[in-house]
């Protein structure tokens, strides 16, 4: 049974991965972004790039999980196991 | 502030003292329960069976309990911090269990647990670090703000995870304790290897896993306790307060890769926050052979106990048994990445 865990080993292991990696890049280089501002306007289009990026970032684990999951529930709801009775 | 044998004693007596007040707490507490009617289905068993819930009462005094000794043994907030967070989400829970919240209140509630835990940095201004140290590249620079932000979020979310996972028999209690086992290694090595961090905050990490360990001998399959979301939410709570104190949140985030899938799983599936007792169709079903079989229906709920049955139909106890190996998985993970952010 421990290896017909192996795909979901497997989407954990990314899912993991894809963590670290956005997390790095949200703390290094999406929040401090930018020089100071010194105008509303400046500030206000860095604030809206900033959420941006964030979303952006978001929407790629979003889009990796879903993505990953469709495929592995596809694969297996073909061969699905049915009740004895 | 102790030192040598006298804060080993006190180590010792942080993971003693919750583990005993469930052991002996627990069972009369159940009787009181049962005796009161307060009993839940357990729906996977067929026919299925009664069990007193919730548990929560007991393992939340278990739990506090254990931070004020570790409060008043090390001198320290933190304990305090993290079961003032516990405490908020103990409460929602309990709201929960007597008179059943909707799916977004609820959420939204939690944050109050966070709210209360930041707040008490007014008190305590090195409560937190406002960084995030990662495996081999080291520390960010701090942002105080958008850390607080987080840090408020993350009470709701990880308690909702935590939440999420407490569905089948000794699945909530064996994932909080791998779970808080991990984070546990995290802090201690974080202790070992970083100078002038607290050992107060390695302290307030063995309740969690003392109250888990002592939960499970009464949760494991076949169940003679359900905490009930006011255990589940502390549970969470604890967790998150604890992995921000103690400075290892990518370790803590791995441990928990489960629950957040199965949280985004059903979130997303779902369109949305419904209490799972509203949603229309179910993610699993029993065969008439006992065993757990996926859901075929297109719009059932994509949970990850789905995603372990179309590997192939189980029992509930081998089911679970799975889970605790999805769980290991991430645990493992998680302390190979407490060893590459402090050892290395």
């Amino acid at each position: 049974m421990k290896m017909k865990l192996a795909p979901l080993f497997g989407i954990e292991a990314v899912a993991f991965l894809l963590i670290i990696g956005e997390t790095y890049l949200f703390f290094n280089f999406v929040v401090p972004l930018g020089p100071i501002p010194h105008s509303l306007t400046v500030y206000t289009g860095l604030a809206l790039l900033k959420l941006a990026l964030i979303i952006a970032l978001v929407a790629v684990w979003f889009v990796v999980m879903i993505g990953l999951t469709r495929f592995y529930v596809g694969e297996k709801l073909r061969n699905a196991p049915k009740p004895s009775s | 502030m102790p030192s040598g044998l006298v804060e080993f004693g006190l180590l010792l007596l942080s993971f003693a003292v919750p583990l005993l007040a469930v052991l002996i707490g627990l069972p009369p507490f159940l009787g009181f329960l049962a005796n009161k009617g307060w009993t839940s289905d357990d729906a996977h068993k067929n026919p299925p069976t009664k069990v007193p819930e919730p548990a929560g009462p007991i393992l939340f005094l278990a739990a506090l309990v254990g931070e004020i000794v570790v409060a008043i043994g090390f001198r320290s907030w933190v304990p305090v911090a993290v079961i003032l967070g516990a405490a908020v989400a103990f409460a929602v829970g309990l709201t929960d269990d007597l008179f059943v919240l909707g799916g977004k209140t609820k959420p939204l509630l939690l944050l109050l647990a966070g709210v209360a835990f930041v707040s008490l940095v007014v008190i305590v201004p090195g409560l937190y670090q406002p960084l995030i140290t990662f495996p081999i590249l080291g520390d960010t620079a701090p942002h105080f703000i958008i850390y607080t932000v987080l840090a408020v979020v993350a009470f709701p979310v990880v308690s909702d995870a935590f939440n999420m996972m407490d569905a089948f028999n000794g699945e909530i209690s064996w994932f909080t304790f791998l779970a808080s086992l991990a984070l546990l290694v995290g802090v201690s090595v974080h202790a070992a290897y970083r100078s002038g961090f607290s050992l107060a905050r390695v302290g307030a990490t063995l309740p969690l896993v003392a109250v888990a360990a002592g939960f499970l001998l009464f949760n494991r399959y076949p169940s003679k306790a359900f905490d009930g979301d006011s255990g589940s939410l502390m549970f969470g709570a604890m967790f998150a307060g604890l992995a921000i104190t103690g400075g290892v949140e990518i370790a803590a985030i791995i441990a928990i890769v489960p629950a957040i899938l199965n949280s985004f799983y059903t979130l997303s599936s779902v369109r949305g926050f419904v209490e799972r007792r509203k949603m229309l169709s179910r993610p699993t079903y029993i065969g008439s052979n006992g065993l757990l079989y996926p859901s075929t229906e297109p719009g059932a709920p994509n949970t990850l106990v789905r995603l372990v049955l179309l590997a192939g139909a189980l029992s509930e106890k081998d089911l679970v048994k799975n889970l605790i190996y999805l769980t290991m998985a991430a645990c493992l993970f998680s302390v190979a990445i407490s060893v590459l952010t402090w050892v290395i």
